[in-house]
């Protein structure tokens, strides 16, 4: 099998030795991001931060037994980080009753126009209100930049059924702020 | 490229170009290319999708977040091992030996010279007591 060029490799190595260095630059590196992926994963800021540091605190469990050439450690980070979101997902799914949704979408102001924050607010709750698979792979692809092979690879589904929801989360997404794509245009 | 695997390229990844696949991306501005017109309708309707999409805010990490993350690492046996004293600590190790080494070596000599010294004050004490008379060797050396 073909050694996987990591470029986490001697980073992971020098956190595996406590480095203290390392593990900052591991934070600054990894943490934005794992953040970032949670948040957009659950919609919730408290929750995403709760998700970021475990999925940091695995990390430092695994560094020191990390062996290097048979994944990326950015890919192994985002799989540990999307384990906990579902996890998350599915408890609510559980727990959910007939409580309304945590941030319905309010519509546009006719009256105003819109600031950069609402907009952002606006298509972060549209985000949130996508089927979970869709959600994920515009995720991963748009605001994690992972490419099309590592996305599809990290869903466990194939190139064409990454494409698929990624349409059709676009396409959601566009019907569901329709009224305000000149608003977002100029944001 | 057909025009038909333009529109999903663009469906899917958005009107960026970087983000298209890269076994893809030649062809792709190719098609850009020989069919503007057909090609400017489709990425404008996904360059809209990826306004809305950019104005989604980036999560900011709070400082307090930050200082958990690395507090955490310690918590999880992540210790320094502290490889700036490894060659302070070999070097005191050493110089440890060498002086245990030296002192050995000190009381060997006091020993060996303690001895001669004994040995040159009894033939002292013998020969003085060769001059006088009525006392036995074995009275001084004892």
């Amino acid at each position: 099998m073909a050694l996987i060029a990591d470029p986490d490799e001697d980073l992971v190595r020098r956190v595996g030795q406590g480095d203290p260095a390392a593990i900052q630059s591991m934070v600054a590196r990894k943490l934005p991001r794992m953040l970032a992926l949670a948040r957009r994963m659950l919609g919730d800021a408290a929750e995403a931060e709760d998700v970021a540091q475990e999925a940091m605190l695995r990390a430092w469990r695994q560094a020191p037994r990390w062996t290097p050439g048979k994944a990326r450690f950015d890919t192994w980070l985002h799989r540990v980080t999307l384990n906990l979101c579902y996890d998350r997902l599915r408890r609510r799914r559980e727990i959910a009753t007939d409580s309304p949704p945590d941030r319905p979408d309010e519509g546009s102001a006719p009256d105003r126009g819109l600031l950069a924050a609402d907009v952002g607010m606006r298509v972060e709750a549209a985000l949130a209100r996508l089927p979970d698979r869709q959600r994920e792979a515009i995720v991963l692809c748009h605001y994690q930049e992972l490419t099309n092979i590592e996305a599809a690879a990290l869903m466990e589904v194939s190139v064409e059924a990454l494409e698929s929801l990624l349409s059709r989360g676009r396409r959601a997404l566009r019907l569901a702020l329709a009224d305000m794509r000149s608003d977002a245009e100029g944001a | 490229m057909t025009a038909e695997r333009f529109i999903a390229l663009v469906s899917a990844y958005g009107a960026d170009a970087r983000r298209w696949p890269e076994s893809e991306r030649t062809a792709a501005q190719a098609y850009m290319a020989a069919e503007p017109r057909a090609a400017r309708a489709a990425l404008a309707e996904a360059d809209a999708v990826d306004a809305l999409l950019r104005a989604s805010p980036t999560p900011q990490v709070s400082p307090a977040l930050r200082d958990r993350v690395i507090a955490s690492a310690a918590e999880a046996g992540l210790k320094a091992r502290k490889h700036g004293r490894l060659w302070l600590d070999r070097l005191v190790l050493v110089l440890g030996a060498g002086w245990a080494a030296a002192a050995c070596a000190g009381v060997a000599a006091g020993v060996i010279m303690t001895g001669h010294l004994t040995a040159d004050a009894q033939a002292d004490a013998v020969l003085y007591q060769a001059s006088l008379q009525g006392v036995d060797d074995t009275e001084v050396l004892g």
